[in-house]
């Protein structure tokens, strides 16, 4: 009998077990390709960590008499792949001759590294000019001294006579803040200021000039090692973090009083980690309602079929089959679905992640988890749309027929006890709460090596989702009961004279028809909802890559060797849309060294773009035209005139640098607008005027920032710019989709891309399936109602006016709830987690093109359901009803 | 001389059961006229369903030729010229009585006050317009059946069709119903050709066409 039946269902029911199998192979894939995502996306976080960190570990020494000690303790503690000792002097200054004018710089800082030490830690300087090896001078302090390769520093020892250098070379340190950080301080203390003026000595040179100062002042002369651990780490951030924690509390145990450790990995782990978190949620957030969608859908699928399966439990009962029997019948359609589901799952797993995830492996022991929890999974959804709705059947029929799709049914629970207005005012009041804590979605507080996530924020969206569904199925089924005469004008284009009883029928299964709705709205919610939050993220990610990076392409140097001194040849460059010169110039702002920009306000917009939200009062064109009007006129970031108390209107004395004495003089401004952000400018304190005016009072008008805005690729245009400025020492090009690759948030090193794009393309998938299937299953169930009417002597157009309406009712009613819906999650994503954006967006992002083709897919999926309902009207009608 | 609303000649009917022949009628020769009273009976599978089927132009003849004289060509027979009522179940689920009465009416294009009035009017007439709200689901067989006759009625077409109209209802319930479509056709000239196994039907029409195994035999006229 099994076999029978087996066959049967093989050969009479394809159509709905297709659709079965294909609802659970959507959930696998979904499940499995989002974990494999989860997966790949914390390790590639922690690998990028470890890339980025320039020395794992700086430990410094209590008396370099104690190096040997600890170098074995080092050892023991962990394998380490390179370990280089590092001396580290203060002096009272430097001093440089250059073009007849004596230079000095305030106090600094001169360190003694081996010849192996660049090969060893490559990310801690860059060459610029001159060797790479000897008496190397730091860009900034190169700049201050004006000195080049072949120059004579005198360094001012503390406590001692000045010694004399020659300098081989000038690099930039781009990772000083670690290389000079203050180790051992409490976590949580404020970072300390990298020195403004560092030299680079070999480390026997620096024996010999500071040895006999430490001799004298101990205190300014301290050794470190630098190392760099074996990096065979736990690939969760987290869970790495704490390994090297761990690694570090061991050797501190070891070399207790003889050194501390300044865990350089580990801090930059712990950032990552609140990153991976944000990661996670975003996955949750915007994964989980497709998992959800395609479980309902498969759901909905299954139970397409319900009627018929009612009538072959009646015929197997009353030939006297048992309910063991008719469960295990009921379950070999179950096993025929879980295992086709699953396989097929699998398979598009296994192709998803060739497609998105290339080069990464899939035989992870995550990726492994991931695939086996999801296929099993896939065998519950199975079983539970299935199985449990037979068995119920089986044991409850009365429930069965007061479930009936059509007739005048009754409140089910959660209307009765208004479950849709409850979550809907829960969402308000969680999001309310969620708002007023700042949406501080992912905790990661300072020195504290876990971070959590405030699964509370989850509250606010999931409730409105399934309130604003509750909500809509009761608004929807009240309206189908009492709006049938809207209903029927509304379908007379289509249904002519048949409007009133198509809309009588359509009302008297809305059962069926809202649920086909929900389904649709639900698919579309999902879609649009992701979408647009994938778009406001792409778009602010370009947004903080222009801030950063300054325009498409940017070409920065120092005044020596000013990018401005090639702007004829950078404007004819094909490609060039526009191009502008920004000074960067640093100025004193009381003692403070402030980074200060020169811009033509009137043309500064035609290079970069220069949004509202960059100044305070949200008016760009209107500040930039205040500032064009007066010539001494400043703005000035908002820490600045916090820290110094201006107010609009104050005359602020600033000291700028005169390029005739190399010294600083004061310049008077006027302080006229708040700038809170500017292309390439730092975040906190900085200063913005006129280009003329600077270079007048300055003597240069050389500028050392040429922004360019770019026609087509700006990656091709960065590629001729360099060949420009190829001869200016220490120019640097970027464009701003390196940048936007690179910088722009923590949260790059989580591939979005790869999961919008997957999600993006599921999403297509359930819409499609939720519109089509859900409706040409519909209709299949309705066969018989439709042959009927054939044989009463409907036309094939009177035919078509049945089944036109229902997939018109469903589609257009289940896109525009969706796109309300989806627009009002987004909403919501972008506001609970504003935290992943940098800057925090004005407005949503409205991705046009992928909603033109989401319409388009749901569009053909429902006139492919209708056309192919409509095939079966040229069969003849008896035909039709004896075939049923 | 009356025109006759439907002609067979010499109509055979094969069906193909995969690579199988099957024979459902063979050399069919009859005509049906206004105010004809047609019982046709004969043992299950011997060719009834297959024969009206025909006549109503619900399905095409393998051999021979049909025609309707009196009421047009195949294409405008349904549902104003030839009303079908069938063995089964056959009221639409998500319409009400009065709105599957006045269906056929609104198929025929015929305005929505006038076939709401019309359905009315079949349902007053056979006293059903208690139930004129209620859903299929709501009524009982027999209710369904009557509601059936008077879908049948309400176009007032000149060839109602009825396969086996009671084969699923008890004996009295039958009768009832006969009873109904009966009062209902007094006096009209509407045909009705009506496939039974019920000998006591068949012997309230003018009319047997006999049939066994597809061969049609007039017993009575």
């Amino acid at each position: 009998m099994l076999r029978t039946w087996f066959k049967g269902i093989l050969t009479y029911r394809p159509g709905r077990l297709l659709g079965s199998i294909s609802g659970v192979a959507l959930t696998v894939a979904l499940l499995a390709s989002l974990g494999a995502f989860i997966a790949s996306a914390g390790a590639s976080m922690t690998q990028r960590a470890v890339q980025e960190v320039p020395a794992d570990w700086q430990i410094q020494l209590s008396h370099p008499s104690d190096a040997k000690a600890v170098k074995a303790a080092v050892g023991k503690a962990t394998p380490y792949t390179a370990l280089e000792q590092v001396g580290y002097a203060d002096v009272k200054g430097l001093i440089a001759t250059a073009g007849g004018t004596v230079q000095t710089t305030g106090p600094g800082k001169v360190l003694g590294i081996s010849a192996a030490y660049r090969a060893n830690f490559p990310l801690e300087f860059r060459q610029l000019v001159g060797a790479n090896q000897g008496v190397l001078v730091a860009q900034q302090t190169a700049a201050n001294l004006h000195v080049k390769p072949g120059d004579r520093v005198s360094i001012e020892r503390v406590g001692l006579p000045p010694s004399e250098v020659i300098v081989d070379g000038v690099v930039d340190l781009p990772n000083a803040d670690s290389l000079f950080q203050a180790i051992g301080l409490p976590a949580g203390a404020a970072p300390q200021a990298p020195p403004d003026n560092v030299l680079l000595l070999p480390d026997a040179q620096w024996q010999r000039i500071f040895g006999p100062q430490a001799a004298v002042r101990p205190d300014s002369v301290h050794t470190q090692f630098h190392v760099r651990i074996g990096h065979v780490l736990p690939a969760d951030p987290a869970a790495a973090n704490q390994f090297v924690q761990q690694l570090a509390h061991s050797l501190e145990a070891r070399i207790v009083g003889r050194g501390i450790v300044g865990n350089i990995l580990a801090t930059r782990l712990g950032s990552v980690q609140a990153d991976a978190a944000y990661g996670n949620v975003l996955f949750l957030f915007l994964g989980l309602p497709g998992a959800i969608l395609a479980v309902l859908l498969t759901m909905a699928i299954a139970s397409s079929g319900a009627n018929r399966r009612r009538k072959e439990q009646a015929l197997l009962r009353i030939r006297g089959a048992s309910v063991q029997t008719i469960i295990g019948l009921e379950a070999i359609e179950a096993l025929i679905v879980a295992l086709g589901g699953v396989v097929l799952g699998n398979v598009l797993t296994l192709a998803i992640h060739r497609m998105f995830l290339p080069g990464n492996e899939l035989i992870g022991k995550s990726a492994l988890f991931w695939t086996v929890s999801a296929s099993l999974m896939g065998f519950a959804l199975a079983i539970a749309a299935i199985l449990y709705p037979a068995w119920k059947e089986i044991h409850h029929s009365t429930v069965v027929s007061a479930q009936a799709t059509v007739g005048r049914g009754r409140k089910a629970l959660w209307q009765k006890v208004y479950l849709d207005i409850l979550l809907l005012v829960i969402s308000g009041v969680e999001f309310w709460r969620t708002a007023s804590t700042g949406y501080q979605v992912v905790l990661a507080p300072e020195g504290i090596t876990t971070t959590s996530v405030n699964y509370e924020a989850f509250v606010a969206p999931l409730c409105f989702w399934l309130g604003a569904v509750l909500f809509s199925t009761r608004f929807l089924e009240g309206w189908m009961s009492g709006g049938r005469k809207i209903l029927a004008r509304m379908l007379n284009p289509v249904a002519r004279e048949l409007s009133g009883v198509v809309s009588s029928s359509l009302s008297r299964q809305r059962l069926l028809i809202v649920r086909g709705i929900i389904l649709v709205a639900l698919a579309v919610s999902f879609a649009v909802s992701t979408a647009v939050f994938n778009t406001t993220y792409n778009a602010q990610s370009h947004v903080d890559a222009e801030l950063t990076n300054g325009a498409d392409v940017t070409v920065t140097g120092s005044i020596m060797s000013a990018p401005s001194t090639r702007f004829g040849e950078l404007q004819a460059l094909p490609g060039v849309a526009a191009i502008q010169p920004m000074q960067h110039r640093l100025v004193y702002v009381g003692n403070d060294l402030q980074d200060m920009y020169g811009i033509d306000p009137q043309t500064i917009g035609q290079a970069t773009n220069i949004a509202n939200a960059y100044f305070v009062g949200g008016n760009a064109q209107g500040t930039l035209a205040k500032l064009s009007k007066q010539p001494d006129g400043v703005l000035v970031s908002e820490e600045t005139v916090k820290d110094y108390q201006l107010k609009l209107g104050d005359k602020i004395n600033l000291r700028l640098q005169n390029i005739k004495d190399h010294q600083y003089h004061v310049v008077p401004f006027h302080f006229i607008g708040i700038v809170r952000e500017f292309p390439t400018a730092p975040k906190d304190s900085f200063l913005v005027a006129n280009r003329s005016y600077i270079g007048q009072e300055t003597g240069s008008d050389a500028s050392e920032i040429v922004l360019m805005r770019a026609k087509g690729n700006p990656e091709a245009l960065a590629s001729r710019a360099k060949t420009v400025v190829s001869s200016l020492a220490g120019a640097k090009v970027t464009d701003i989709n390196s940048t936007q690759r690179t910088i722009s948030s923590g949260l790059t090193a989580v591939d979005l891309h790869g999961l919008t794009r997957l999600e993006l393309g599921f999403a297509v998938l359930l819409a499609a399936a939720s519109t089509g299937l859900i409706l040409a299953l519909g209709l299949a169930e309705r066969r018989r109602t439709l042959a009927v009417l054939a044989a009463l002597g409907a036309k094939k157009r009177q035919l078509g006016a049945f089944v036109w309406s229902e997939g018109l009712v469903i589609l257009t009613g289940g896109s525009l709830l969706g796109v309300i819906l989806g627009l009002g999650v987004a909403e919501m994503l972008v506001k609970v987690l504003t935290g992943v954006f940098d800057p925090p967006p004005e407005v949503l992002s409205i991705p046009w093109g992928y909603l033109v083709l989401l319409a388009a897919a749901a569009i053909s999926s429902t006139a492919a359901a209708i056309f192919g309902t409509n095939r079966l009207f040229h069969r003849p009608a008896i035909e039709e009803m004896r075939g049923l | 001389m009356i025109e006759s609303l439907v002609e067979l000649q010499n109509i055979g009917k094969i069906y193909w059961r995969g690579d199988a022949e099957e024979t459902a009628l063979v050399s069919a020769t009859c005509s049906v006229k206004p105010g004809d009273r047609i019982a046709l009976v004969g043992p299950s599978g011997s060719g009834k369903s297959t024969l009206l089927h025909l006549m109503g132009g619900l399905d095409q003849p393998s051999t021979g030729s049909i025609s309707w004289p009196g009421l047009g060509t195949c294409e405008n027979l349904r549902p104003q010229k030839v009303s079908y009522i069938f063995q089964m179940q056959s009221l639409l689920p998500p319409l009400t009585v009065v709105e599957n009465v006045e269906l056929p009416l609104l198929l025929g294009q015929i305005e929505a006050t006038k076939a709401r009035k019309a359905a009315l009017e079949t349902l007053n007439r056979m006293r059903l317009n208690t139930i004129a709200d209620k859903l299929p689901e709501e009524l009982s067989g027999g209710q369904a059946q009557r509601v059936a006759v008077a879908r049948a009625l309400a176009s007032r077409p000149q060839l109602i069709l009825a396969d086996e109209p009671t084969g699923q209802l008890d004996h009295p319930t039958a009768q009832h119903l006969f009873d109904v479509l009966l009062d209902s056709l007094e006096g009209s000239e509407t045909a009705l050709v009506v496939a039974t196994h019920d000998q006591a039907i068949a012997e309230r029409m003018n009319t047997i066409w006999q049939m066994q195994h597809g061969v049609m035999e007039v017993v009575t006229c």
